[in-house]
């Protein structure tokens, strides 16, 4: 898998929602924080499950939290 | 960043399931030490008896076991529920990746051991030189134990670095 290919604006999006900690949505969508880490830092792309956990914690469509951009 | 922040930052970033990996890492690593140990500073008619073959291999299992058992005990102590917690998608891939450099270890040790049994019974290879019996054994039970300490050292690598796509 290439690395860089899914960006997120999960980082924006907590300090956008009270500040919250990467504990707290690591509790709400049932992962680890050092998943929560590895995600935010485009290191590990989530399931397609925890994507629609992240969104629907935000309360946002998966495109405004998770972007797809394709190599050429 | 100084010194003291950068461990400071270091022990906050690390997991509970870190920390499980770790104390498996040395438990391991310490079983690894103690067989090795006892097999490298044995005489030639301890190597050659089986009685004493036999006893070493209860003492790894007997402390493996032992090890395993109080480490669990001091981390159930120590936290909140964690080890009830099932692991989430990352972590059982992370667990997968570690697993597959144990099959190769393993499916190499075995390979070994198969071959020095064949070329021990034609009377030639190492335990014939060197007058080791029982060198099979010996290659499957190291390989187990470096198979075992290659899983953690890979679980905790991939975990710390993210990498885990191959």
């Amino acid at each position: 898998m290439s690395n860089g290919a899914i960006s997120n604006s999960i980082r924006t999006l907590r300090f956008m929602n009270n500040e919250m900690t990467q504990k707290q949505l690591a509790e709400k969508i049932g992962v680890t924080r050092q998943t929560v880490m590895a995600i935010e830092a485009n290191k590990y792309s989530p399931s397609l499950e925890v994507a629609f956990k992240i969104a629907h914690v935000f309360n946002l469509p998966l495109e405004d939290v998770f972007q797809y951009q394709q190599h050429e | 960043m100084t010194r003291l922040a950068e461990v400071k930052a270091f022990l906050q970033s690390i997991s509970f399931r870190e920390l499980t990996l770790s104390i498996d890492l040395l438990a391991s690593a310490y079983i690894g030490y103690f067989y090795l140990q006892r097999v490298f500073y044995a005489t030639p008619e301890q190597l050659a008896s089986s009685t004493w073959l036999s006893a070493l291999l209860l003492q790894v299992i007997i402390y493996s076991i032992a090890i395993m058992v109080i480490s669990y005990i001091v981390l159930a102590f120590v936290s909140d529920n964690e080890l009830e917690q099932p692991l989430d998608v990352r972590e059982k891939q992370i667990n997968l990746v570690g697993y597959k450099y144990t099959a190769y270890i393993l499916q190499a040790g075995i390979c070994i051991a198969i071959f020095q049994y064949q070329a021990e019974a034609q009377g030639f290879g190492p335990s014939i030189e060197y007058n080791i019996p029982f060198l099979p054994l010996h290659i499957m039970v190291s390989a187990f134990l470096l198979a075992e300490v290659a899983n953690y050292s890979a679980q905790l690598y991939k975990g710390r670095t993210g990498d885990i796509y191959e």
